[in-house]
């Protein structure tokens, strides 16, 4: 179930992207609404396979890289569409839909790994500390697309040559609104991802923190976002600083999410999860 | 006579060489005395705005040229030839013609923007206060201004009024997306920085400050647009509060610094500060594009939101170029007819003067004669006089119409070698 729900997703956002890539280029209103519709169903779609694959896995999908890709996929398409509602940037369709098509791919030619039954993956701490990270994962990841698309029309701006750049992103003050709101938003939700995962390795691990490698870069990673927060709302660090600080932090993020689940070792990277024990009684 | 033009237009000159050709309003008479005293040089007007520096004379046949680059040229802060080599000069028809597409605003930067009459107005006017313009000049001026007026009221090249201000806004709508709420600050009064902010107020800018060296004329503007006005030493401090700067003064130097720019984002918490500089030579240092939350368009800049919206207006204005070849013709065969005019004159005054001597003896002669038949004499010989010399005069004016200039000149030189004409006789 939850593999053919994967299928038809990953066609949704195909097709979806394709036609935002066509709005792109020929800027018709209609095919912009068409393509936004084919992401919306897409994501639903994909809400629907993540559900499923927790129903039949019987714990949270997101226990190897496979799922954990799947997931932030997921994340970002979730946290582009909620924004657009309210920020309305049209290119974001284009840019966001082939990221997610191509997470999607990567998800599915990585071996499947036969879902971990710990009983630590059923409780509603590790469920709030998954769910919420990745969410935030997602929207940071739009700061960072929002930056760059910062700078890009910074430097089409600056190009005083009101090219096809500059009429097809949005103005700065627009894309500044979505920077500061998927960063307020992004670095709440990885707040409270890192304070359930600590309460939750207090119960199941007997300590809040056990300076695994994962959690001293998730904690450089939440420092970063933190700092580039009070930058922002004190000292002004709007504009090209602040685009070119959440591309950084978001490098610094991908090496948390990536990194420290692949290449170091610790008891949060993929393969060691199948060890960790449930909470103690 | 001839007519001479020369000068130089965005589209042959970047902003650094009209910048520095461009001068201060109080010294064009100066100027304008400078080249009607250049050898050959009768009359003289000077057109500059921000966009071209023009001088249009009159001068004698083949006199004129060489001296008229030289002036323009020399002693501008740049190498004469680097002047030079930007330079457009028209001669006769041409120069008539360069003149009535620029007043019709068709070789505006804005096709069909409608502030051009209004400058090349103003620069007739300095040069008539100045003495420079006399019978040429001053026809071939006012002709002008009705071609103008021809073309704006026949074809429908001003209909779409884009212009600089449309630049503007669009530029401030990709910098702060709704521009509901925001401030302007214009520096320095013009007839393109009023349009700017009536169009970016018609947006929904809501507040504008207005700063003047003539604190007056500020203060009305101010009044106009429901702001206020502030002196130039206040600059720095308003330019934290504003989000738009119209600069548009006449000043020499840059009024907004880098600095200046600098203190202002810093005391905006970063957020964008967008300059529109129209003025030339320039109000704002070039610095102040590069640096961070800081956007400078100056008057070359804007160019490129218009390339889009010349496509549109092709057809008419090769409706207006139409008037403005028709129109051409008209004056140039006028023009040619103020070459016959001497000829002409001469003609009649030599014919009057034999005419007045021969009667006088005849009278002294015959000095019985009633007052009466005296009376009837005269008569007979002014209707004498006026039946012979009534076909070559109309021999002239007929070439003077129908003729090229040369076959013109040669003749009106026959005509006077046959009645024994002086040469250079009489105006």
């Amino acid at each position: 179930m939850s593999t053919t729900l994967h299928w038809i997703t990953l066609a949704a956002y195909l097709l979806g992207s394709l036609i935002s890539l066509g709005f792109l280029v020929r800027q018709r209103q209609g095919l912009y609404r068409m393509g936004l519709a084919l992401l919306w169903i897409g994501f639903g779609l994909h809400t629907l396979a993540l559900a499923a694959a927790w129903v039949e896995g019987g714990v949270l999908p997101a226990t190897s890289l496979r799922q954990s890709l799947d997931v932030f996929s997921w994340a970002l398409m979730g946290a582009v569409l909620v924004v657009n509602l309210r920020l309305e940037v049209k290119i974001l369709g284009a840019l966001a839909g082939p990221i997610c098509v191509l997470l999607l791919l990567a998800a599915s030619v990585l071996p499947v790994v036969p879902s971990v039954k710990t009983a630590a993956f059923k409780s509603a701490w590790i469920i709030v500390h998954v769910i919420s990270i990745m969410a935030g994962y997602g929207l940071l990841a739009l700061t960072c697309l929002g930056g760059v698309l910062y700078l890009t029309q910074d430097k089409a701006l600056r190009a005083k040559t009101m090219g096809p750049v500059f009429r097809r992103l949005p103005s700065l003050g627009r894309l500044d609104s979505l920077n500061q709101a998927s960063l307020l938003a992004g670095f709440l939700l990885m707040t409270i991802g890192l304070i359930s995962g600590a309460v939750y390795a207090q119960m199941a691990l007997g300590s809040y923190w056990r300076w695994d490698p994962k959690e001293v870069w998730a904690l450089i990673t939440w420092l970063l976002y933190a700092a580039m927060l009070h930058t922002r709302l004190v000292q002004g660090w709007r504009g090209r600083r602040g685009a070119w600080f959440s591309v950084a932090a978001f490098a610094v993020l991908v090496i948390t999410f990536l990194g420290a689940g692949l290449l170091m070792p610790g008891y949060h990277s993929f393969s060691s999860l199948t060890g960790l024990g449930g909470p103690r009684p | 006579m001839k007519l001479q033009l020369i000068g130089l237009s965005h589209k042959t000159a970047p902003l650094e060489v009209r910048e520095c050709l461009a001068p201060p309003p109080e010294s064009v008479p100066g100027e304008l005395h400078r080249i009607t005293a250049l050898p050959g040089v009768r009359e003289a007007v000077m057109v500059s705005t921000c966009n071209r520096v023009e001088v249009l004379a009159a001068t004698e046949d083949n006199a004129g040229e060489a001296e008229l680059t030289g002036w323009l040229c020399s002693g501008r802060g740049q190498a004469p030839e680097l002047i030079a080599e930007h330079l457009y000069r028209y001669q006769g028809a041409d120069a008539v013609r360069h003149l009535f597409r620029v007043a019709s605003s068709l070789d505006s930067m804005v096709v069909g923007e409608p502030q051009i009459l209004g400058q090349i107005k103003d620069a007739y006017r300095t040069a008539t206060d100045a003495g420079t313009t006399r019978t040429v000049l001053n026809r071939l001026l006012h002709k002008t201004f009705q071609v103008a007026k021809r073309v704006r009221s026949e074809t429908n090249i001003g209909g779409a009024a884009v212009s600089i201000s449309f630049a503007a806004v669009e530029l401030a709508k990709k910098i702060f997306d709704s521009l509901e709420g925001l401030s302007a600050l214009v520096v320095g009064a013009g007839e393109m920085a009023e349009l700017a902010v009536e169009h970016l107020m018609a947006q929904g800018v809501s507040k504008v400050q207005v700063a003047n060296r003539t604190l007056e004329r500020a203060v009305d503007l101010a009044r106009g647009w429901g702001g206020h006005a502030i002196s130039l030493d206040e600059l720095g401090a308003v330019l934290g509060e504003v989000d738009i700067v119209i600069a548009s003064t006449g000043s020499p130097s840059a009024m907004i610094t880098a600095k200046m720019a600098k203190a202002a984002v810093k005391a905006r918490r970063g957020r964008p500060l967008f300059f529109i500089d129209i003025a030339v030579p320039r109000d704002v240092e070039s610095a102040v594009g590069e640096l961070d939350g800081c956007y400078l368009y100056d008057i070359d800049d804007l160019t490129s939101v218009v390339e889009a919206n010349r496509a549109g207006r092709a057809v008419e204005a090769g409706q207006a170029e139409r008037i403005v070849a028709e129109e051409v013709v008209k004056f140039m065969s006028w023009l040619a007819g103020l070459d016959a005019v001497p000829t002409i004159s001469a003609l009649a005054a030599k014919a009057e003067e034999i005419r007045t001597a021969e009667l006088a003896r005849t009278l002294r002669d015959l000095s019985e004669l009633s007052p009466d038949q005296a009376a009837a004499l005269d008569r007979l010989t002014q209707a004498l006089v006026k039946k012979l010399v009534h076909d070559p005069i109309m021999f002239i004016k007929g070439a003077s119409h129908n003729k090229s200039p040369d076959t013109l000149r040669q003749q009106l030189a026959l005509v006077r070698r046959i009645f024994n004409l002086e040469e250079n006789g009489g105006e």
